[in-house]
């Protein structure tokens, strides 16, 4: 074959493949590339002057990846809170009042349930045990809310409710990455990843994708469940701690003044500039700015972590407590962070697996207790995005990686000293509140006993489709090509729940 | 066709002949008519080429509906006899040699939208209906992407001055074969490469290339003053046991080596000797087809010695579900479908993974051929149990000869192969039966280990003793008196084996007396104890094991082979999880999963390797082995093209295939398709798959010796320097910009090999559940040893190397992304670790007493270059606000220099320079 032959074929293969590829993203940045140049190129005239280095092709992105992007369809909401309750609590003390379970409280299990059903700790024939809270209808759209959750109660009519989530992984690790990566093995990128990609962020002083714990420990499937998996690693969550820096390294050494920081990081990017002129390798440009970023974001985020200035009547409300680690506080700081553009805040909540093998994780003690800890502040966030009109244009997500048995579980076959349930994926409860959300609306119907979905089963990727449609994403064609084929958050599935949009 | 070839080679034109003067393009035009006219009447016909031509069109318009995903109207253009066999209507849809009467033809022309294909998809374009039309009328020739046939014997394009616009760059360009590849590729786009690199420069990148650091002084002075050749150095930094450390963190990001288990609690494992094991390998420059067969089956050839057994532990870095309530099949098996999908991953550049549940979309692999190649991998010992076994037990030297003697007294006694047994087994502790394999039980449990209260019995199947009179028994129990009898079948079956478990200090391993039977056994086993409490366990019993009998010997010789047998199944030693195969009476049958699901399996297959790469040599046990001789064959058209654009990809920041995990129908098309396969053939055959050889290769070109240096017209006609018209310019590793400061600094130790270290890291980041380990930082020399060497957790991996790209290693990494971000520089600039180095690097400086002198001491030693007068000012001001600035606050000094009591406003001035350079884009840039 001839080189010009060759090169003939080259060209139209390495076209026909650039197309067969999804390349959403790269188009989007090339289309916005345009427009954004010019107000770069005015901030960094200074030192590029008229010379020919100005003549550099450069996307905005090429500089900063975290750059803001607009989404390819409308989209109801620009950040999205999400609130993770890690362990897994029981959806029958909480949200999916039964009855008639309460009426089968003690009664063997019928062989029914069990055959062909894998579980974590359930050995044998359990009992079933009957709901360990008290359940009231609230609000105009009179949905069933137990009284372990008194604050919530009273909002109730802001969020849309999902009774009938179904996961097919019932160990928490698993569960969890699937419920943040759509996989329930490793390497994939986290939903708020796929975010931050997609959109960048609003702030550039602050992280785009904030992860905050509390509970004392972080989730079981570890940082993956914020990972970036194989998109770029900037994408990756941030977590930022209550106690320590809350970003690492994010404070000057001692003894070096700010102003000492700010002449050093003046040196660094002018003989960075000089190198530019040097080389003219775009990337030192990115470095540039990478420095300015860090430098900014040494004074945005320890200022936006601080929830001391906050007025007492604020405080009060989610029932903060300044210098602790605790959901209040991270509820309190997920508003701060969302009102300052930060585009997905993770909050990630650890103690919720109520075994019944301790106090702490017994249904009707411990849980009670874990809602005591959410239900001031979970009202209070929606409260107060809502008064500051943020509400509508955030997306707050309550869950867990999957619910919990109607049947008490019987470790080893044995009864065991507590009152606890076992892990269980097939019907549980999420809700969703926020712009483009129905107010009020309650979606999927688990049977009488609450252990299997009789209408409106969901699946995980239909939340994850969900999710992407209000950020303004067809999760369809929102994909990242990786190992020769594009991958997308949803896998092969998804549908978008039009039941709870407004 | 003339038409449509013509518009295309225009446009390549004129994208390759960026802003010529009109004129000058016209006239291009007119010869570029006029060559293409010559070359028309040259070619003895225009054939069609399916993959170049064809693949694409179907992969972008038809494959996702005719496919290996779904099959419309029963037609598939995946594989040849599919596209070619009768459809849902009857008939084929392509007729070879009359498109008129092809369906396949006919409904890309359809005018009802409901019959035209694409399906509800705009018309495909004239052109494209016209090359189908052709491919179709010349036969319908079905050809074998580029990536699955062997690269053929390259000629080396010659330099034609001639074809060059000016030709006095090029001529001292060319160093070495690669360069006449590149330089071709640079000529028919109207590039010239640009000047050699300064000889600092060239030996900064090449040291850091090679061996992850910046050469030490006297090589750099020996080379710069022209002492010794380029070659010379080449070859010293080739021989540094440095480059095994670099070359080693690059192949365990392959491996997915850590030092924890993963999963949920994560809790630490030893895997290190794996990982010294790899360093060793590419220091020694261990041939890369002995590499491949060790990892994948040392276990498995002759006679294997403890490294042949410790390579294997390359699967063995698979995760570990430690979870409570897991079930431990699940896990073995996503094991194996993890070692599948990996090692195709690393040795095929393939991502076999997608087949797993259907057909490969793009890429001709079957379904089925998923579950023939996760056949070789099914027959491991491994089960995901909480002790990670099988454990290769590293005895010391006085055990290993108890060892050797016991092997040789039974193969005296006995036979070579009874020897080879025990010899085994005490060697990694295999074949035993795990008590997780009990899956029915009464008054008992089975977490892990089975534990029976009074009265608990339960059942293990399937187990063959080879008519052994003895069993061994890994156990622990808290009380004494339990009565332990084995029954055949069931509570009414002949008694096998009775005896009495008493309290016991640790978990033990005993031998006990067993009835002969030699044939497959459901053993039932209970357990008694009336002194006790009916909720209290009478013991946990983790393993049951046979061994063929020994010939028991009156002599005193045997009596101390039999005692020390047991003392050593009895001996803890340090550890390593292995591979180690199922004796063939405990073979696994592999079955195919519905749509990936484990739990539907169905129909049963053998092991075999894909149809569409190359052909299986019945000479190769059906085995590891045998797969990974059919790796390194030099028939496989993958495995040297995978490796050698891999360490391109190392060198130049981009690979030949730039998409490195997949070559395929769908990856990039190679920059250089010659260049990959002259330097494949050239591996296998010349260098004898030499990986320094390749090295040395790839460095010694005049392509990587070019100058970095980038210019508007090079940027925009080139961004991602995927033509070679400058040299790589890359940001460092995270493992190099920590092992570069250090090294600067002087702080670096040399130390190879051991147990992983914890350099200082900021407090709470450890918070996993269920898991009570904790970061001990380590003291003296350890706190400062190569990157290599640290500690990485799985689900909290060292923080400063994750902010720099390097990842949590859970599954294989083929290929980090660089980023930038803030975060970056906060590491470099705030870590108490990097201050560290910025205060040896100030006490260096601050040797001289003029401050000048002291910069540009610092920044040479830092950047190995002289620093520029502006530079060098911009620095003297950092340095004269720093000292007014801890003149003022003078408390700030002892605050930000807590490492020593002599401090003064100079050296921590000096301090926040040297911090400064090392955080220049020209110290973390490699360029």
């Amino acid at each position: 074959m001839n080189s010009l032959d060759r090169l003939i074929k080259e060209k139209i293969q390495r076209e026909l493949q650039a197309k067969t590829r999804r390349h959403f993203i790269k188009d989007c940045v090339t289309g916005m590339g345009g427009l954004a140049l010019g107000s770069f190129f005015m901030s960094c005239n200074s030192f590029l002057g008229n010379n020919e280095k100005a003549k550099i092709a450069l996307t905005e992105r090429d500089i900063n990846p975290l750059a803001s992007m607009a989404p390819p369809f409308p989209a109801k909401v620009k950040s999205v809170i999400y609130l993770h309750m890690a362990g897994a609590p029981s959806q029958l003390e909480m949200f999916d009042y039964k009855p008639t379970l309460h009426k089968l409280n003690n009664q063997p299990c019928p062989q029914s349930l069990l055959e062909g059903k894998k579980f974590a700790f359930i050995r044998g024939v359990p009992k079933l045990l009957g709901p360990q809270a008290e359940f009231k209808q609230h609000g105009e759209s009179g949905n069933w809310v137990s009284n372990f959750l008194p604050h919530f109660s009273k909002v109730v009519d802001e969020v849309a409710f999902l009774k009938a989530v179904n996961t097919d992984q019932f160990n928490h690790g698993p569960a969890q990455l699937l419920m943040h990566t759509g996989s329930p093995r490793l390497g994939r990128p986290s939903i708020g990843s796929w975010v931050t990609y997609g959109l960048g962020s609003e702030n550039q002083n602050l992280p785009g994708f904030v992860v905050l714990t509390s509970g004392g420990k972080t989730p079981d499937a570890g940082k993956s469940v914020w990972g970036s998996g194989f998109l770029p690693s900037v994408y990756q969550g941030v977590q930022c701690r209550s106690k320590g820096d809350p970003v690492l390294y994010i404070e000057d050494p001692k003894g070096i003044t700010r102003n000492l920081k700010k002449s050093t990081i003046d040196a660094i990017n002018t003989i960075n500039k000089e190198e530019f002129n040097e080389y003219s390798d775009p990337e030192i440009l990115a470095r540039i700015n990478q420095y300015e970023m860090a430098y900014r974001m040494q004074t945005a985020v320890p200022e936006v972590m601080n929830i001391n200035n906050e007025p007492e009547h604020i405080k009060e409300m989610y029932g903060v407590e300044p210098g602790k680690e605790s959901f209040a506080n991270n509820c309190l700081l997920a508003r701060k962070l969302v009102e300052d553009g930060v585009r997905f805040v993770q909050l990630f909540d650890w103690g919720w697996d109520s075994h019944g093998d301790s106090h702490a994780n017994a249904v009707d003690l411990g849980l009670r207790n874990k809602c005591t800890q959410i239900d001031r502040p979970i009202s209070a966030l929606l409260l107060d995005l809502k008064q500051r009109g943020l509400l509508e244009e955030t997306l707050v997500v309550w869950g867990s990686e999957f619910g919990r048995t109607p049947m008490q579980e019987n470790r080893e076959g044995q009864e065991m000293a507590f009152k606890g349930r076992d892990h269980h994926g097939d019907a549980f409860t999420m809700w969703m509140a926020g712009g483009g959300i129905k107010k009020g609306a309650s979606w999927g119907l688990t049977d009488e006993i609450g252990f299997s979905a009789l209408e409106g089963q969901v699946s995980v990727h239909d939340v994850h489709a969900t999710m992407m449609h209000l950020m303004g994403f067809d999760h369809e064609q929102f994909t990242f090509d990786f190992q020769g084929r594009p991958f997308r958050l949803t896998d092969v599935e998804g549908h978008v729940i039009q039941e709870i949009l407004a | 066709m003339f038409e449509f070839r013509n518009i295309v080679t225009t446009e390549t034109l004129k994208k390759n002949s960026v802003k010529k003067k009109v004129s000058y393009g016209i006239l291009l035009i007119s010869i570029f008519l006029l060559v293409i006219f010559v070359w028309k009447m040259l070619q003895p016909s225009d054939t069609v080429d399916f993959s170049a031509d064809i693949k694409p069109i179907l992969n972008k318009n038809c494959i996702t509906c005719h496919g290996g995903v779904k099959k419309s109207g029963g037609f598939s253009l995946l594989f040849e006899e599919e596209a070619f066999a009768n459809t849902e209507s009857g008939v084929p849809a392509i007729i070879p040699g009359n498109a008129a009467k092809s369906p396949f033809i006919q409904r890309l022309k359809e005018d009802d939208p409901e019959l035209r294909m694409p399906y509800k998809k705009s018309k495909l374009s004239k052109e494209e209906i016209e090359l189908l039309t052709k491919w179709v009328d010349q036969g319908a020739k079905w050809g074998k992407h580029w990536a699955y046939t062997l690269p053929e014997k390259v000629e080396i394009p010659e330099a034609t001055q001639s074809a060059g616009i000016s030709s006095g760059d090029s001529e001292g360009f060319i160093q070495n074969d690669i360069d006449h590849f590149i330089l071709r590729t640079l000529k028919n786009n109207d590039l010239e490469p640009s000047l050699p690199a300064e000889p600092n420069v060239i030996a900064r990148r090449l040291a850091m290339d090679i061996t992850g650091l910046p050469p030490n002084d006297s090589l750099f002075s020996d080379f710069t003053a022209g002492k010794i050749t380029y070659e010379n150095m080449v070859d010293e930094l080739l021989s540094q046991d440095a480059y095994g450390e670099k070359w080693a963190s690059w192949w365990l990001d392959q491996a997915r080596y850590a030092d924890t288990k993963g999963y949920e609690s994560d809790m630490g494992r030893t895997m290190w000797q794996y990982r010294d094991w790899v360093i060793k390998a590419f220091n020694k420059d261990m041939p890369y087809d002995q590499f491949t067969i060790e990892q994948l089956a040392g276990d498995l050839l002759p006679n294997p010695s403890a490294d042949h057994l410790i390579a294997t532990a390359f699967h063995r870095n698979t995760m570990n579900n430690g979870e409570g309530g897991t079930d431990d099949e699940e896990f073995r098996v996503a094991a194996v479908v993890d070692r599948v999908n990996t090692t195709f991953e690393v040795w095929q550049s393939t991502t076999i993974g997608c087949v797993q549940c259907h057909s490969h979309t793009y890429d001709p692999f079957k379904n089925r051929e998923y579950y023939n190649l996760m056949a070789f991998f099914n027959n491991s010992r491994d089960e995901d149990t909480s002790e990670d076994e099988p454990n290769l037990k590293f005895y010391n030297e006085e055990q290993q000869k108890e060892v050797t003697k016991i092997y040789e007294w039974i193969a005296k006694n006995e036979s070579q192969e009874v020897a080879e047994k025990y010899k085994n087994f005490l060697t990694y502790t295999e074949p035993i039966y795990h008590s997780h394999l009990i899956k029915k039980f009464e008054n008992g449990n089975v977490e892990g280990r089975l534990s029976l209260r009074d009265n608990g019995f339960c059942f293990l199947n399937n187990v063959y003793t080879q008519g052994a009179g003895y069993m061994y028994l890994k156990y622990s129990s808290g009380i004494d008196g339990t009565t332990m009898t084995i029954k055949k079948d069931d509570a009414d079956g002949e008694i096998l084996s009775q005896f009495v478990i008493n309290k016991t200090s640790s978990t033990i391993v005993r031998k006990i007396p067993f009835k002969k039977i030699n044939e497959k056994l459901n053993l039932y086993i209970e357990a008694d104890n009336n002194n006790i409490s009916p909720k209290s366990a009478l013991g946990y019993f983790t393993w049951f094991a046979f061994l063929p009998d020994i010939p028991e010997h009156p002599s005193a010789e045997y009596m101390g082979i039999k005692d020390s047998i047991l003392q050593l199944l009895n001996t803890n030693t340090p550890s390593l999880p292995i591979m180690v195969e199922n004796p063939d009476y405990r073979n696994r049958t592999t079955q195919v999963f519905e749509r990936g699901n484990w739990l539907m399996k169905t129909d049963t297959v053998e092991p075999a390797t894909p149809k569409s790469l190359n052909a299986w040599n019945d000479a190769w046990p059906k085995n590891r082995l045998g797969l990974s001789k059919w790796m390194v064959s030099k028939e496989n058209p993958l495995t040297a093209r995978t490796l050698v654009n891999r360490v391109w990809q190392q060198i130049y920041g981009r690979g030949i295939v730039a998409s490195l995990e997949d070559m395929g129908s769908q990856s990039d098309p190679p920059s250089h398709p010659e260049l990959l396969d002259w330097l494949a053939l050239r591996f296998m055959n010349e260098h004898n798959w030499s990986i320094k050889a390749l090295v040395k290769d790839i460095v010694m070109s005049g392509t990587y010796r070019q100058s970095s240096k980038n210019n508007a017209k090079l940027y925009n006609l080139d961004p991602e320097n995927r033509l070679y018209a400058r040299g790589p310019r890359i940001r460092l590793g995270a493992e190099q910009i920590r092992d570069q400061a250090l090294a600067v600094s002087g702080l670096l130790s040399t130390k190879m090999y051991g147990p992983s270290v914890m350099p200082p890291q900021p407090d709470g980041i450890w918070q996993t559940v269920y898991n009570g380990g904790n970061w001990v930082e380590s003291q003296g020399e350890d706190k400062y040893r190569k990157a290599i060497y640290t500690y990485l957790k799985r689900t909290s991996p060292y923080p400063s190397f994750l902010t720099f790209d390097a990842g949590s290693r859970e599954v294989s990494t083929v290929r980090r992304t660089v980023t930038n971000t803030p975060l970056q520089a906060l590491v470099t600039l705030n870590d108490p670790v990097y201050l560290e180095t910025a205060y040896h690097l100030a006490k260096f400086m601050g040797k001289s007493n003029n401050v000048d002198t002291s910069i540009r001491e610092g920044y040479r030693k830092a950047v190995l270059e002289d620093i520029s007068e502006r530079k060098l000012a911009v620095l003297k001001e950092l340095y004269n606000t720093s000292v007014a600035d801890f003149e003022d606050k003078p408390k700030n000094i002892k605050e930000f220099i807590p490492f020593e009591t002599d401090t003064n406003a100079n050296l921590a001035a000096l301090t926040v320079v040297a911090n400064a350079i090392m955080n220049l884009d020209e110290f973390l840039t490699k360029s």
